[in-house]
């Protein structure tokens, strides 16, 4: 009998450990067939949408932060961005910059962490950064000194790195000092030619072939590459604000899952880095779309693999952006503008380093939040990773042994770095043959 | 001109703060001013990697930290090696945290040359609980023993002039 049709293999990873989110992978493999393949978070409802009713708009910037320890800016800009859209403010160039410069901090720091400590080890051959560490010390060195200076470019805006406190509806709470400014500045400008190192190294670093056939979806703005604002697009030409977004995606339950799923005209969808690369390129300054062309990727790319290389395009955009912006920095007396709120629904989002983060919120008269809802980049996802895995796992081969797929399925799946990913090695494999 | 960095982590959860109650007990009691090398008093959530960079900034660091090992709450451990400590062996009281940061820092090479770790013992940490008598009679004694141990290694001179003194907001 060929040895294919008897092989039958079961993956099933019941808990995964040391992750943001609680998550398991199960994959069921009968010859050459897939025969289940769930991502499945279990994690139970944290009921953040729920906290925020009969809370002050006031409130919501703080609260919201508390969703993720690594991407909080991304969490009170959208809601911001809402919450500023129904009350008719615009708090002016001055803010905007900032919460830009603030926002490039949180994507450094994040795209840095999962380079190194996440991502890297998987492709140069090492169980763990740790042991990375060993053999390419100036690298990990390179990169915690870059995710470093994004936790204290977040630090001067937001006062700490960690669930930052500076942002509120109207503007900010405080502005830097010019010194501290300045200071800022020489370091950014210093650090540009390692982020440039750092992009031609994770080209250098060979990647599997391959491309599939996606949709992705980021903001997009007129004048700028996507931050902290802009328009929601796909790469179909879809272009809508973010009012409209319930009118395009659709979310829906699983059974196997305690997160949401979504789609886009009842397909998976991408967001993320390689999702904003691939339709928004034109926006950066000619000086980094040259380095994304000498690294030899061909853009726009539609091979997932491509993904820490897009992370590293976005540190080194994001560091010389942030220098852009705080290059003529003022300091300004009133760093946020009056705020009357009033009843309605506002919508907002940005693009946290995963992706497209959309919030919605109904506020009463008396600017109490009556409803709220928040669809997260990894949320979004999550029927993207279950296909991107069917289709990575059928072209990889299925022949290979439980080892070999249990690290390509980990591969697959930190490729869109999940909060679940922040476990470094978290298939635990259980495989059955008959 | 050395350079120590006295870092205590924690997390809000009640006695887990037992670090960061060493840090502001030692930054209250003006630490920094009887030393004659640069200090820097600093309190961590969970640092996670992030403790790395703070080692790569010191020539001489002391950790303190709440434990988890089967002895008595308020029970102080000293542990002169720690970046020997197994990852696995859960001594601390986080999911990764100061063994695994301290093995990457090894990795490097952004160990300080004098490093040590104190541990206070602590029981279960929720969110709401005050700080156990056991636990705060520790932090007191802990700070005290920190204190004496700096300034005989680094006694203040007359012509010391530049003290760092970190803030002590969990960052």
């Amino acid at each position: 009998m060929d040895e294919t049709q008897t092989r039958k293999v079961n993956i099933h990873v019941p808990v995964l450990a040391r992750v943001e989110g609680e998550g398991a992978l199960h994959l069921r493999i009968r010859g050459d067939v897939i025969e289940t393949l769930m991502l499945q978070i279990y994690e139970p409802p944290r009921l953040f949408e729920k906290f925020l009713e009969g809370r002050s708009f006031e409130e919501v910037p703080d609260m919201v932060a508390r969703i993720c320890g690594i991407c909080p800016v991304a969490y009170q800009i959208s809601a911001v961005n809402a919450l500023e859209s129904l009350f008719g403010i615009d708090p002016g160039p001055w803010v905007h910059a900032m919460r830009r410069v603030l926002y490039c901090g949180e994507w450094i720091q994040s795209h840095c962490l999962h380079i190194h400590l996440l991502a890297a080890p998987d492709y140069l051959g090492y169980e763990s950064a740790i042991a990375m560490a060993h053999d390419h010390p100036a690298i990990v060195r390179r990169g915690l000194a870059l995710q470093g200076l994004g936790n204290d470019l977040m630090t001067l805006l937001g006062a700490r790195s960690v669930h930052p406190v500076g942002i509120k509806v109207g503007g900010f709470h405080h502005a830097p000092r010019a010194d501290d400014v300045a200071a800022m500045l020489a370091r950014l400008r210093a650090a540009l030619s390692e982020s440039e190192a750092l992009v031609r190294w994770t080209a250098s670093i060979p990647m599997p072939d391959d491309e599939q056939t996606f949709t992705c979806v980021a903001l997009r703005d007129a004048g700028e590459y996507p931050i902290h604002r802009g328009r929601i697009t796909a790469s179909d030409g879809l272009a809508i604000d973010a009012a409209q977004y319930d009118r395009h995606f659709t979310e829906y339950q699983v059974e196997h899952s305690t997160a949401l799923y979504s789609q886009y005209r009842d397909q998976p969808y991408l967001v993320g880095p390689l999702a904003r690369l691939n339709t928004s390129a034109d926006r950066l300054p000619d000086v980094v779309q040259q380095l994304m062309h000498d690294t030899g990727v061909r853009w726009p790319s539609r091979s997932m693999f491509h993904s820490m290389v897009a992370r590293a395009v976005e540190v080194h955009y994001a560091l010389s952006e942030a220098a852009h912006l705080l290059e003529n920095y003022m300091e300004v007396p009133a760093p946020a503008v009056a705020v009357t709120p009033r009843a309605g629904i506002g919508y907002g989002c940005s693009e946290a380093p995963r992706g497209l983060l959309w919030h919605r919120y109904q506020v009463d008269a008396e600017g109490l939040i009556v409803d709220a809802r928040i669809v997260p980049p990894t949320s979004q996802n999550q029927a993207r990773i279950e296909e991107d895995l069917r289709l990575s796992l059928q072209d990889f081969g299925l022949r290979h042994s439980d080892e070999e797929l249990r690290l390509h399925c980990e591969k697959v799946i930190r490729n869109y770095d999940p909060c679940i990913s922040c476990a470094t090695h978290f298939l635990k494999l259980h495989a059955e043959r008959l | 001109m050395t350079r120590l960095a006295i870092i205590g982590v924690g997390s809000p959860s009640g006695d887990d703060q037992a670090g960061w109650w060493v840090a502001q007990a030692l930054e209250r009691g003006g630490l920094s001013a009887r030393l004659s090398c640069q200090t820097r008093i600093v309190a961590l959530d969970r640092p996670g990697a992030t403790l790395v960079r703070h080692l790569c900034d010191a020539d001489a660091a002391v950790l303190i930290d709440a434990v988890h090992s089967g002895q008595a709450p308020g029970v102080i451990h000293r542990v002169d090696d720690p970046a020997s400590i197994e990852k696995d062996t859960r001594v601390s009281s986080h999911g990764f945290g100061v063994a695994s940061a301290l093995a990457l820092a090894s990795a490097i090479g952004a160990l300080p040359a004098t490093l040590v770790l104190y541990g206070i013992e602590i029981g279960a940490a929720s969110a709401d609980a005050a700080p156990s008598a056991a636990v705060s009679t520790a932090v007191a004694a802990l700070a005290a023993r920190i204190e004496a141990e700096a300034v005989a290694r680094w006694p203040r001179e007359a012509s010391s002039s530049v003290i760092l003194s970190g803030r002590i907001t969990p960052a």
